[in-house]
């Protein structure tokens, strides 16, 4: 294939959306649980980003590219019924992936079991929780890429807080004994 | 501000998405109340923890460029699009020259085999099933044997007289033939009803002639070894 001069469209699609690349594959990551799954869904909602960049109205992207990386996430998750589906099983996701090949070195223990445990919460509650604390976005924010009214964002993140807070003492009362 | 009140906006307190009012009483209460201000404590631990780079998943590095490959090939105008263009126009110009030489190729068979009868009703016996220079006998004799009536005419007058009619199979239907002639030359004039995308080019061969017209949503071949001029006077004649 001859290199091809992208066209000003794609220039510009470009500069506004190749910048949240790394929240989009973390989100991808966090709510897929497995690193092919999330290059799959960030490439794939890159290319639908592009189908539907006329209708991005300008301002900051990555809300809009985060609403395709979920929705792209969602229809993953319905052809793959059941993949994502399956509950929690600590012994699993203990074993499962190499936590520290992806993410570089990780001395603290603490951490582990903050990923255990927030990789074990429901995917509703995940989502915001990864877009409000990882991205530090804005309910308002939250509330259009997830396509939730503002106050079930502010539940949400309520309820996945406590759970979250519950399930690290619960692992350190566990390792405590 | 009260306990549960409290326990309520803590969130949105923690989050930044108080109004200003909202946010001083909070704080308010929060100055005064122990347990409040530890589950605030642990809320604000907790974010820290998960604010910790170690659980934010960068991109691979490879992705990018995966993606901006990704994108230039499926981009109109651009990659892909550009080469599926091409080829579409590249498709679209054979299948044009295909199509025109499939109608070309079917006007000759069609002139072909027009030529082919002609020369097969002069070497047997069978120029005519119906042998009469009277008009009003050929006519009606193709009554019953063809799905249409022929116009048969006669051009004796003008030296073209007729001398019979035929029965013929030609573009896959039964056509009929009426027989002309023209001092020693014999023409034949092909005739059927039209067909849909009638076609037809006039065609000179082994000295024969074949010319083609369509009128009154009938097709017709004339065909014979007389002179263009004089074919072509016999054409006027009957379109006339």
């Amino acid at each position: 294939m001859s290199p091809v001069r992208p066209s000003p469209k794609i220039q510009l699609f470009e500069q506004i959306m190749l910048p949240h690349l790394d929240a989009a594959y973390n989100l991808a990551r966090w709510l897929t649980r497995n690193p092919q799954d999330a290059q799959d869904v960030v490439q794939e909602s890159y290319l639908r980003a592009l189908r539907f960049f006329d209708s991005f109205l300008g301002g900051d992207g990555r809300a809009w590219l985060l609403a395709i990386v979920r929705n792209t996430c969602r229809t993953l998750h319905q052809r793959e019924r059941g993949a994502l589906e399956v509950p929690f099983d600590e012994t699993v996701h203990h074993a499962g992936e190499a936590v520290n090949a992806e993410a570089g070195l990780e001395r603290d223990a603490a951490y582990a079991g903050l990923r255990n445990c927030l990789q074990a919460l429901p995917v509703e509650y995940r989502e915001v929780l990864v877009m409000r604390e990882m991205e530090e976005m804005a309910y308002k924010e939250i509330s259009y890429a997830a396509g939730l009214p503002v106050g079930t964002v502010m539940s949400r993140l309520s309820r996945a807080r406590r759970r979250l807070l519950d399930c690290v003492a619960g692992r350190k009362k566990g390792a405590a004994q | 501000m009260n306990c549960e009140s409290a326990r309520n906006l803590e969130d949105a307190f923690l989050d930044d998405e108080l109004d200003a009012s909202a946010r001083a009483q909070f704080e308010e209460h929060l100055a005064e109340c122990g347990a409040c201000a530890e589950e605030h404590g642990r809320l604000g631990e907790l974010r820290t923890g998960i604010r910790n780079g170690a659980l934010y998943y960068r991109a691979p590095a490879q992705l990018r460029d995966r993606i901006s490959a990704h994108l230039r090939q499926v981009e109109p105008g651009g990659g892909a699009w550009r080469r599926v263009a091409i080829a579409a126009a590249i498709l679209l110009a054979v299948s044009l020259a295909w199509n025109a030489a499939q109608l070309r190729s079917r006007e000759t068979q069609l002139a072909d085999s027009v030529l082919a009868s002609h020369i097969r009703s002069l070497m047997g016996t069978h120029l005519m099933d119906v042998a009469s220079t009277d008009q009003h006998t050929v006519k009606p004799w193709f009554n019953g044997k063809l799905d249409f009536s022929p116009d048969v005419k006669d051009f004796a007058a003008d030296g073209f007289p007729l001398i019979g009619g035929r029965l013929d199979y030609l573009n896959g239907r039964a056509a009929a033939a009426l027989v002309y002639r023209r001092r020693q030359h014999i023409i034949n004039l092909f005739t059927w009803p039209e067909a849909a995308n009638p076609a037809g080019a006039d065609v000179s061969r082994n000295g024969y002639q074949a010319i083609h017209w369509s009128q009154g949503g009938m097709e017709y071949w004339a065909v014979s070894d007389v002179s263009a001029g004089d074919l072509r006077q016999f054409e006027d004649l009957y379109r006339r």
